[in-house]
């Protein structure tokens, strides 16, 4: 059983509170993505599960096991590292072996476990090279393969990709997935890429300064997000501030936002009260009546053009498929009760 | 196209490297040629054996070559034991490190005729130590304890003397080992130990050859820590070396300092492949 509880996770390094009582439980064979920015606590959450890191508070149980005063080389976990961190004085395969000689399996085991591992990954070839003679995308799969020789019930990603280019980065993030798949293993990824976020996995787990700001899947993070946080990091939302005026009952509410009075769905939220909310760039429905605007700045992207348009002297990004718009149009454009997302409460 | 490379490289090298080697081997050339009774201070220069054979016949020689090489191994040895721990435990900085750092290499600022003195004082028979062992009741009455026979005494100042050496090498090796992959070592299951063997020492083995193989040449040629606190019934090789000279036989002399540079060649070599050969056993 590979489940992992995280439970009520705190770490302060002196006054500074890295992570904020965080609680997520993942389930067996999930994969599960840490995402959030630079220095918001990813890689503390990562090394506590993994052991490395004691939590000042809170605990870790793996497979129903707690495990939060157990040191990293007794956990069944395995990491693997942004910088690889391969052994430099042992070759491929000797690196493949490291962890399977320390649990001292047999000679037949191991070579059975590296083989398996090395064809997967497609390093057969490169078995009696040592790491400095490898390309950075062979030392990512050698970081890779030493971790997954080890079955471990846990496989923890610490931003694996970002030593990589665009193109191998595609690539090796179908292949990570498809082996996690074929070994049904449960894995923790971190990542401060949105897309690669989005794109592989089960669950994300939205973090800010040391707090999860939402656990959801891709698809309800995009469609749903919580907070203007959330709404802003995943897709670039627009965020505004808005009152609410009054609700028709028949599921409709009329909102007061700076570029105008829009119709939203209503989520319960009461008369008077002010709220963020967001809405997507794409969602914008470009040529229809209601608001007006001009367009300041325009990003060709091929399969549509992002907009940089002015409404009331408040900037807002919009997309759309028509090539015909040009810096300093005046377009008109409209938002669909059901595009509009209700975030925090503002204050 | 290579040729004038090689040359450059030739000439680049000439103001160092030229230097050295001229010093080096003038040295090693009247040495070697004293030994063989040319370039005689005081009578007639003549080629001849004879001062070999006679030398190398006396018993006082081998000896001497016995207990250089014993001091010379072991001192180096003592030396990266203890400063090997100290090393992995200095490799992050943490509160007072620099401090410790600091004292622990203290010895190499005070001169080692100082420190043998110091050392002398404190073991001598009416001595600190005699009267703490005493004053504890875990002796009866003062030891003999200056001089011993298994030189004990040129050992502990061997060691003090060159431990911060080896720290100071040991030190740079082990922070150049990268806090990640000691990491994955033990994310794999290895525990303190087993890092040290298979991570650690193999990657600090040049550090380590460096640190053994000066710290044995000058324990090799130790002359003042053998006079002040050795044994009285044998020499050092350097010891031996001046005994000739003093008596005017420049030639037998010779053949001790030439012997002492071959042993300090031939054991350098022995130990740094040695250490290599332990610290980098493969995993088996
Ligand atoms: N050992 C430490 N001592 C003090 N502060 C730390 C330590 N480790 C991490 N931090 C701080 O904790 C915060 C989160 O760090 P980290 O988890 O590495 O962020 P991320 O991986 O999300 O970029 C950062 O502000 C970092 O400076
Ligand atoms: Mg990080």
């Amino acid at each position: 059983m590979g489940a992992i509880r995280i439970s009520g996770v705190t770490k302060s390094f002196g006054e500074f509170q890295a992570l904020s009582s965080i609680s997520l439980e993942v389930a067996q064979g999930e994969f599960v993505t840490l995402l959030g920015p630079s220095g918001c606590g990813k890689t503390t959450l990562l090394k506590i599960i993994s052991g490395f890191i004691e939590p000042t508070d809170g605990q870790i149980e793996i497979g129903g096991e707690n495990v939060t005063r157990l040191p990293p080389e007794q956990r069944d976990t395995a990491l693997c590292f942004q910088s690889y961190a391969l052994f430099p004085h042992l070759t491929v395969r000797e690196n493949l072996e490291f962890g399977l000689r320390q649990k001292k399996l047999g000679r037949d085991e191991i070579a059975s476990r590296v083989r398996d591992v090395s064809t997967k990954l497609e390093l057969a070839a490169q078995m009696d090279k040592l790491p400095n003679q490898l390309s950075g995308g062979q030392q990512q799969r050698v970081s890779l393969g030493r971790a997954l020789v080890m079955r471990p019930s846990v496989i923890l990603f610490d931003e694996p990709l970002s030593n990589l280019d665009a193109k191998l980065r595609d690539q090796v993030r179908i292949e990570i997935r498809r082996i996690q798949k074929d070994y049904d293993l449960t894995a923790i990824y971190v990542t401060h890429d949105q897309a690669e976020a989005l794109a592989m996995s089960d669950r994300v787990v939205v973090l800010n300064q040391g707090r999860a700001e939402q656990i959801d899947t891709p698809e309800r993070l995009y469609a749903a997000p919580a907070t203007s946080f959330v709404a802003d990091f995943i897709g670039s939302a627009n965020v505004m501030e808005g009152t609410v005026l009054s609700a028709d009952g028949a599921g409709l509410c009329t909102v007061e936002t700076p570029i105008g009075v829009l119709e939203a769905k209503d989520a319960g939220v009461p008369p008077g009260a002010i709220r963020r909310l967001s809405w997507r760039p794409e969602k914008a429905q470009i040529g229809e009546p209601g608001l007006t605007a001009t367009v300041t700045h325009r990003a060709f992207q091929g399969h549509f053009t992002d907009l940089t348009v002015d409404t009331g002297g408040t900037l807002y990004r919009v997309q759309t498929g028509r090539d015909d718009i040009r810096e300093g149009d005046g377009i008109t454009f409209a938002l669909r009760p059901a595009d509009i997302v209700f975030l925090e409460a503002v204050g | 196209m290579t040729l004038r490379r090689a040359a450059t490289i030739l000439l680049l090298l000439m103001p160092g490297l030229g230097l050295i080697l001229a010093l080096i081997g003038a040295v090693v050339y009247i040495a070697v040629a004293q030994s063989f009774g040319l370039y005689s201070l005081m009578g007639e220069s003549a080629f001849s054996l004879a001062f070999w054979s006679d030398t190398m016949g006396k018993k006082a020689f081998d000896k001497a070559v016995r207990y250089s090489i014993y001091v010379g191994v072991l001192s180096a040895i003592f030396s990266v034991i203890l400063a090997y721990p100290l090393a992995i435990w200095l490799r992050k900085p943490f509160a007072g490190s620099v401090t410790i750092g600091a004292v622990l290499k203290a010895p190499l600022l005070v001169h080692g005729l100082v420190a043998a003195f110091l050392y002398i004082n404190i073991i001598s028979y009416n001595g600190l130590l005699n009267q703490v062992m005493q004053g504890l009741g875990i002796w009866d009455g003062p030891k003999r304890l200056q001089n011993d026979r298994n030189a004990i005494g040129v050992l502990i100042l061997q060691t003090w003397k060159n431990m911060p050496f080896a720290l100071l090498l040991l030190t740079g090796a082990v922070q150049a080992i990268s806090d990640d992959v000691l990491d994955a070592a033990r994310d794999l299951g290895a525990g303190s130990w087993a890092r040290f063997r298979k991570v650690i020492a193999p990657l600090t083995v040049s550090g380590l050859q460096a640190a053994m193989v000066i710290i044995f040449i000058g324990a090799l040629a130790d002359f003042s820590f053998q006079t002040i606190a050795g044994p009285t019934n044998r020499q050092s090789l350097a010891q031996l070396m001046v005994n000739f000279k003093g008596r005017g036989d420049w030639h037998s002399a010779a053949v001790v300092g030439v012997s002492m540079m071959a042993i300090a060649l031939i054991g350098s070599a022995l130990l740094a492949v040695a250490a290599r050969m332990i610290m980098r056993g493969r995993l088996k």
